[in-house]
């Protein structure tokens, strides 16, 4: 296949402000925050929310929305790196962590290997259980002290910043823990199983 | 930081050049039907989301989802579970 | 259903598009006439997928609609400028005759608008939707099409009207064309037309009634999409009657 034209003169504005040891490969950072849904931005009301965790038939443990704001809450301050090429630094979330939701359920560690998210809107991704513990994960609630909006994922959001953010379900309502892993929304339809942005595994087969 | 969610929503015939890469027809052109609830329309018509990461075609009477696609850089994917059928 | 013609048996390729000239259309809109070799033809409506490669191999790629009419010789993309855009700065502002970059299409066979479909028509824009609108136009001139039409149009102000002196043009060579211009934000001293956002009271006034079960096109940004649609749909039409093109935030593109 021939070589592209060069287009003459087009440059792209994206790399000229990377800082080369905070971005991962093939990023650039914006300033904005853009969002991407998979469906229609559902309108919560907080009476009616709940979170749940289940495993297998059981579920371990539910919280209403005063329940779950009861919980220990944790700040976290992190990137966040989109699979469609945009990083955004230093984001400050508040939520309860992973870690924290065990405690409450009174589980010393996890009890199965992987988890799915399950989100409004039939929306589902799949992580293992590992790559939310010890910090590394949360149930978001408020994005810059401010809850989150309805169209970046609230009343509440996972977050899992490690991982491109496709894997931080926006309108997270239940995890269910998993012996074997199941390939969510995204992963069943092309994108990486697991989503490391510094190996740049963007797609299933990289 | 956009709260408008309406915005991201665009209409089905903004998939076809993706859907054109996959099917040497142009689906977007073609009638379809909701599995979950009957509802007919055109696919070039149905709501469009998450374009950037791919193509998620929604029904415009109960939202379910009929059509997924993906152009990966190992190939595309395409999901139809969604539709009862394509007729051109 | 339409019949798309050749446009529906054809594997879509990418092609070198070269531009011949530009045509400054307003103050930050431009129209890029292409010569593509071998170009299939399309119908009015359609778009096109636009792929600049940088030095170094960077590419970037959109969605642009077809301005030009299946009657030109070259394809015709009329592209705003967007504040902080990536690839509108470069097309309105930066390109030359000769330059060349990637191409393919036509795509699209949803929204469209032939001759042979006749009227009446309704065409429904919002600033830049106007594109695949005037194609429709275009079209329609060339072919002396009987089709009585009427095209709403809602720009920010006089010197955003894209194609004003053309509609004007062809308004005073057809009776059977009638445009409505809705300014929302500033209006000339003397300005007897509208001056808010179309709303139902303008679309029940202009629009042809729903017995007359005309073809409607809507483009544009897609709060006035949305709006409009839900106000046709209220005042009687069939949903299935009104074809939408929202232009989304980065113009419906799809990498």
């Amino acid at each position: 296949m021939a070589e592209p034209p060069i287009a003459r003169g087009f440059k792209s504005r994206r790399q000229e402000q990377t800082p080369k040891d905070r971005l991962p490969p093939g990023q650039y950072v914006t300033t904005d925050f853009p969002v991407l849904s998979a469906g229609p931005t559902p309108q919560i009301k907080l009476e009616d929310w709940t979170f749940a965790i289940q495993m297998d038939g059981s579920i371990l443990g539910k919280w209403r929305w005063k329940e779950f704001e009861a919980l220990p809450q944790t700040t976290k301050k992190t990137d966040i790196h989109c699979v469609t090429k945009w990083s955004k630094l230093d984001t400050s979330w508040q939520g309860v962590t992973f870690d924290d939701l065990l405690r409450a359920l009174g589980l010393a560690k996890p009890p199965a290997p992987y988890v799915m998210a399950h989100c409004d809107g039939a929306y589902t991704t799949n992580i293992p259980t590992k790559d939310l513990i010890d910090g590394k994960s949360m149930i978001a609630t408020r994005y810059d002290d401010l809850p989150i909006p309805p169209a970046h994922g609230g009343p509440a959001r996972l977050l899992v910043p490690h991982l491109y953010f496709w894997k931080s379900g926006k309108w997270v309502r239940r995890l269910r823990f998993m012996q074997e892993e199941e390939r969510g929304f995204w992963e069943s339809l092309g994108y990486h199983n697991y989503g490391d942005p510094w190996k740049e595994q963007r797609y299933d087969g990289d | 930081m956009t709260d408008n969610g309406s915005d991201l929503v665009l209409d089905g015939n903004a998939a076809a050049g993706l859907l054109q890469e996959i099917f040497v027809l142009d689906v977007t052109s073609a009638q379809t039907r909701c599995e979950a609830c009957g509802f007919t329309g055109t696919v070039g018509s149905l709501h469009l989301y998450a374009a950037p990461m791919g193509a998620v075609l929604r029904c415009t009477h109960c939202n379910g989802i009929i059509m997924r696609a993906v152009h990966t850089s190992h190939g595309h994917w395409l999901e139809m579970t969604g539709a009862r059928y394509l007729r051109f | 259903m339409i019949k798309t013609g050749s446009s529906t048996v054809r594997r879509l390729v990418w092609q070198v598009a070269e531009v011949r000239a530009l045509v400054q259309e307003t103050y930050r809109v431009r129209s890029i006439l292409l010569n593509v070799n071998g170009w299939p033809g399309h119908l009015p409506g359609q778009h096109v997928d636009l792929r600049l490669t940088a030095d170094g191999g960077y590419q970037a790629q959109r969605s642009y609609s077809i301005a030009s009419p299946p009657e030109d010789k070259f394809v015709t993309l009329t592209v705003e400028h967007v504040d902080n855009g990536e690839v509108s700065p470069y097309l309105v502002g930066e390109v030359r005759p000769g330059d060349q970059f990637e191409l393919r299409g036509p795509i699209g066979g949803y929204f469209v608008w032939t001759a042979a479909m006749g009227g009446p028509l309704v065409l429904i824009a919002g600033g830049s939707g106007i594109t695949p609108l005037m194609a429709m136009l275009r079209h329609r001139d060339r072919q002396n099409s009987p089709a009585v039409a009427r095209l709403m149009y809602s720009s920010r102000s006089l010197e955003d009207i894209i194609y004003r002196e053309e509609l004007d043009t062809m308004v005073h060579r057809d009776a059977n064309l009638c445009v409505i211009h809705a300014l929302t934000r500033k209006q000339p001293e003397g300005w007897i037309g509208y001056r808010r956002r179309i709303d139902k009271a303008l679309l029940a006034k202009t629009c042809f009634p729903p017995e007359e079960r005309p073809n409607i096109f809507v483009c544009g940004p897609t709060p006035l999409v949305e709006s409009v649609s839900s106000l046709l749909v209220e005042l009687g039409h069939d949903p299935h009657a009104i074809r939408t093109e929202r232009f989304g935030p980065s113009g419906g593109y799809i990498p």
